[in-house]
């Protein structure tokens, strides 16, 4: 069977001829929460924002369910099922929380927007209360909460994070894996890039540890945090990245 | 002291807040100062002055419209001078301006602008000469609407002409999915790429809306005043003036900003001396914005 997201050595940067990827194979399983760890600078972001369509690629493929997405624009990856949520600047401030919602939404009929911003606001009720505030003016942990929500809106088939928890009090951090495992319940495949290896890797299935642009470690979530070979590949970073 | 100024400001407003409604959504969706948008109300101009000039070879002389100094031909041919302008203004994105802009340098596209307007407006010399021309050479009374001050038919109509247009921009930009994702894509680029809006798309349609608008204005001054090659130039710093004033990206801001430029310009005429009337309306602009930078709707981002 297709994975629901491959990567096949795929290269990319935003210089050509210096590619921040390199050569990275990544392999998810429908309804998957994977984990993509790193030390800072091994390219984690750029996998992912690569496959989102952000970072241009000069070599290797993406595919999505079976279906080559490697050079599609990156407007059209929310009609191909492929959502992400960026690290900063996930929101668009200056529209209300229901605009952020509906101008998301623009790919589905009509009819449907209305359902789905409500069930959106089912979904993170914090949000229903704010829906005609500014996005500029929630708090970090409600801006994250309406990042995901945008994502969410158009029922993605596999939704990207790039480190959901940055910035966010242990309260949020808490609530915002929670929600995602809830996601997944959902159907939905969850690609995770994170700093905060322990708490993403209580909730994912199994993890990738991208060295230098390129995989150098694959193994099962439970697993990874005592894996010796993680400690010598991350060393430094795991004292940090686990508090 | 006659009131009258007050109706000249609000028709000098309404065609700067028409223009640079074109200028602010620019500079708010391709992040740079087209000058060339000047340039834009003058060929609408002496496009719709071309149309009216066919329409009426197919037709033969058609009666103006009650105490008007224009008939249906100009409304006819003012449709089709803002459909072609906004496809000038497409036009020359595609030529020149796309191109300098994915080499990622915002000052390379500016400077640009200066070059397609001396173009844009070499262009309408040659073929129009830089003599001005006029729609009709009809005169129009004006009829005394109280408080001292009169207004002709045709003002009447155009400022009905701005407020509709102005109106149906302000829909537009808030109800309108279209103005959503322009907003969206002003604010933050890469992620309305991420949330599905094609930029591509967003980007022409907002040449399309500015070159539009710089036409209907066009249309205004040369029905009111007069048509030049130079009359969008004229136009262009009240334009960029009303733009910052009401704060970039902000329609209603620019249309506010056009009649406080509008306005001051107007009474400095009858105070100062008409010299001093644009430097009346820098130094309104440099006060505004010593106490509120980001103009009157701009809105600081967090």
């Amino acid at each position: 069977m297709a994975a629901m997201l491959e990567t096949d050595g795929l290269v990319a940067g935003y210089e050509p001829g210096l590619p921040i990827v390199r050569g990275a194979s990544i392999r998810v399983e429908p309804q998957e929460i994977v984990v993509i760890l790193g030390p800072n600078g091994a390219g984690k972001s750029s996998l992912i924002k690569a496959i989102a369509g952000l970072v241009p690629i000069s070599g290797g493929a993406v595919r999505l369910a079976g279906v080559e997405i490697t050079r599609v624009p990156a407007h059209r990856m929310v009609q191909a099922g492929l959502a992400f949520v960026p690290q900063t600047e996930n929101v668009f401030p200056l529209l209300s929380v229901q605009d952020n919602l509906r101008v998301s939404a623009g790919g589905l009929p009509r009819a449907d927007t209305a359902a789905r911003i409500e069930e959106m606001f089912a979904l993170f009720p914090d949000l229903a209360r704010q829906r005609r505030l500014m996005a500029g003016s929630l708090s970090g942990g409600q801006r994250q909460m309406l990042a995901a929500a945008r994502a969410l809106i158009v029922r993605p088939r596999v939704l990207m994070l790039d480190e959901p928890s940055a910035g966010l009090s242990p309260r949020f951090v808490e609530m915002v894996f929670a929600r995602l495992a809830e996601i997944r319940r959902g159907g939905v495949t969850v690609v995770l890039v994170e700093q905060n290896a322990r708490a993403a890797l209580a909730i994912g299935d199994r993890a990738y540890v991208l060295v230098e642009g390129r995989v150098a470690h694959e193994a099962p979530a439970a697993t990874l945090w005592d894996d010796p070979v993680v400690a010598e590949l991350y060393l430094g970073q795991r004292s940090d990245g686990g508090r | 002291m006659a009131l009258q100024f007050l109706l000249n400001g609000l028709i000098e407003g309404s065609m700067i807040g028409l223009g640079a409604i074109g200028v602010t959504l620019t500079y708010a969706i391709l992040r740079f100062s087209n000058f060339a948008h000047g340039d834009f109300m003058a060929w609408g101009a002496y496009s719709t002055l071309m149309l009216v000039g066919l329409i009426g070879s197919a037709v033969g002389t058609v009666a103006p419209i009650g105490p008007l100094s224009f008939g249906w031909p100009l409304i006819l041919a003012g449709l089709g001078g803002m459909v072609f302008t906004g496809c000038l203004a497409l036009l020359l994105d595609w030529l020149l301006f796309a191109r300098l802009r994915a080499r990622g340098q915002a000052i390379v596209v500016v400077m640009a602008s200066f070059g397609a307007s001396m173009a844009l407006r070499n262009l309408l010399e040659f073929a129009f000469t830089s003599s001005p021309t006029y729609f009709s050479r009809k005169i129009q009374i004006a009829r005394p609407i109280g408080l001292g001050i009169r207004i002709t038919p045709d003002q009447t109509v155009l400022l009905g002409m701005t407020l509709v247009l102005v109106v149906g921009m302000h829909l537009l930009m808030t109800y309108s999915r279209t103005g959503r994702e322009m907003k969206a894509v002003s604010q933050n680029p890469a992620l309305a790429r991420v949330v599905g809006i094609d930029l591509d798309r967003i980007v022409r349609m907002t040449w399309l809306i500015g070159g539009a608008l710089a036409s209907a204005a066009g249309l205004m001054v040369g029905v009111l005043v007069q048509i030049r090659p130079l009359m969008g130039l004229d136009m262009l710093l009240p334009m960029f003036a009303a733009a910052i004033l009401g704060g970039i990206g902000s329609v209603p801001g620019a249309v506010l900003g056009g009649l406080v430029i509008g306005l001051s310009q107007a009474a400095s005429v009858q105070l100062v001396g008409a010299e001093w009337r644009q430097a009346v309306a820098f130094v309104i602009l440099v006060a505004v914005l010593l106490v509120r930078p980001t103009g009157l709707f701009g809105v600081q981002e967090r």
